[in-house]
């Protein structure tokens, strides 16, 4: 991390906790680094921004084991998005969250095909251009039998492991649908028919906020961000909707027209 | 073998609207191809597109959903959301390669029996012309895989 970066997060982090019960932010481990929540008085060296880490889904979870505290989050754009999308799902309380927006680098935006790498408040960093996600652009291109042959081959990978799921920091139903074997068959391996990727993608209209998370998690490298994408990018031209953006913004699938 | 190729499509029919209006093609003795496998529901609005995707995972041909028009939801908006998910799941089964053209929707009052048989020939002769789905490894589901689900009345 760059000094000046250092310097503008430990202020921010410091700022905040000084009044609020806590700040969530990333913590530098022997290895790596792992989510940690900051409380007063607490030593700030080991403020790390990498790697990513659904904070949202973190965040969510603190809140539900503190339902008294007001907690701060270091928060890039994709995790304040998701923030808006629990929200308006009344998942969240925003009173209780103060976000301590992270600019992402161009490289980073480089990194997650990523349009736009900032959240709406940047307390951190400098806003960074975003770049088009090349793959959507070229899936748009492929004819019916050539993305019949591209998924084919993705989902044949699939181990059904959830990972896409437990990862997304929107998804918050107790009782899933892709455990239902109603919907999708147990005991097979891939799913022979997608229905457990169809099911998800459905899902995610309207609620995929793009942060790519299950691409990172998923074991057999299958891009599902491609598929959500494109499904985003519809809902935007045809209704108009951008998730994330507002709480007040309704999930068009979820109003009348 | 495309002349002997008999498209199995299932067909989602609310019960306030379209199985009225079908009712009404079959007393006026409107000819319509038996192909489709008429499902009853309350609204079209119920047609959740899990029960869309499981009729292509089960071997579907083609899906069709009917409900009122617009404005004459028994339910007043069930069929708003109807009017939004479709062409979404529509635009979904077109990326993945399966053509979206096996997924239909379409408004049939109680008194559009002749509409109903209209909508189900144009269906039915536009799944011939697409073929059979073929959904890849069909074959490979073991008998009794869904039984769980079948038990559930499902």
């Amino acid at each position: 991390m760059e000094p000046e970066i250092r310097g503008q997060l430990g202020a921010a982090v410091e700022e905040a906790l000084s009044r609020l019960d806590g700040v969530l932010a990333l913590k530098q481990q022997p290895v790596g680094s792992a989510p940690h929540l900051y409380q007063r008085d607490e030593e700030l060296d080991l403020l790390a921004l990498e790697p990513r880490y659904p904070m949202a889904l973190v965040l969510d979870r603190l809140l539900d084991s503190f339902p008294e505290a007001r907690l701060g989050v270091v928060a890039r754009g994709c995790d304040e998005w998701a923030l808006t999308e629990l929200a308006k799902r009344h998942q969240v309380d925003l009173e209780r969250v103060e976000i301590i927006g992270v600019a992402c680098s161009h490289e980073q935006a480089v990194e997650c095909r990523c349009a736009e790498p900032y959240p709406s408040t940047i307390s951190v960093g400098v806003q960074a251009e975003g770049v088009e996600d090349a793959l959507v652009a070229e899936h748009r291109r492929l004819s019916l039998e050539e993305r019949d042959a591209f998924w084919s081959r993705q989902f044949a990978k699939c181990v059904k492991c959830y990972g896409c799921r437990n990862i997304c920091p929107v998804c918050y139903c107790p009782a899933c649908a892709l455990e239902d074997e109603i919907w999708v068959e147990r005991g097979l391996m891939a799913p022979p028919f997608p229905s457990l990727h169809l099911v998800r993608a459905m899902h995610m209209v309207g609620r995929c906020i793009g942060c790519k998370e299950c691409e990172l998690a998923c074991p057999a490298d299958i891009p599902l961000p491609i598929l959500y994408t494109l499904m985003r990018q519809d809902a935007a031209e045809l209704w108009g909707y951008l998730p994330g953006k507002s709480v007040e913004d309704q999930p068009p699938l979820l109003v009348t027209l | 073998m495309t002349e002997t190729f008999q498209p199995r499509i299932v067909g989602f029919l609310c019960n306030w609207c379209s199985y009225a209006g079908a009712d009404g093609a079959g007393i006026a003795r409107f000819q319509y191809p038996p192909n489709v496998t008429v499902i009853r529901v309350m609204c079209s609005g119920r047609v959740s597109p899990e029960m869309v995707i499981r009729a292509f995972r089960e071997g579907a041909d083609g899906v069709i959903v009917l409900g009122c028009h617009i404005g004459d939801c028994h339910y007043i908006s069930g069929n708003h959301r109807t009017a939004k998910r479709i062409p979404m799941l529509q635009n979904l089964l077109g990326y993945v390669g399966i053509d979206p053209r096996r997924l239909r929707l379409d408004w049939v009052s109680s008194a559009e029996g002749p509409k109903l048989a209209r909508v189900v020939d144009e269906f039915v002769a536009a799944i011939r012309g697409l073929g059979p789905a073929g959904y890849r490894a069909l074959a490979a589901v073991p008998e009794g895989a869904l039984q769980g689900a079948r038990q559930h009345g499902a």
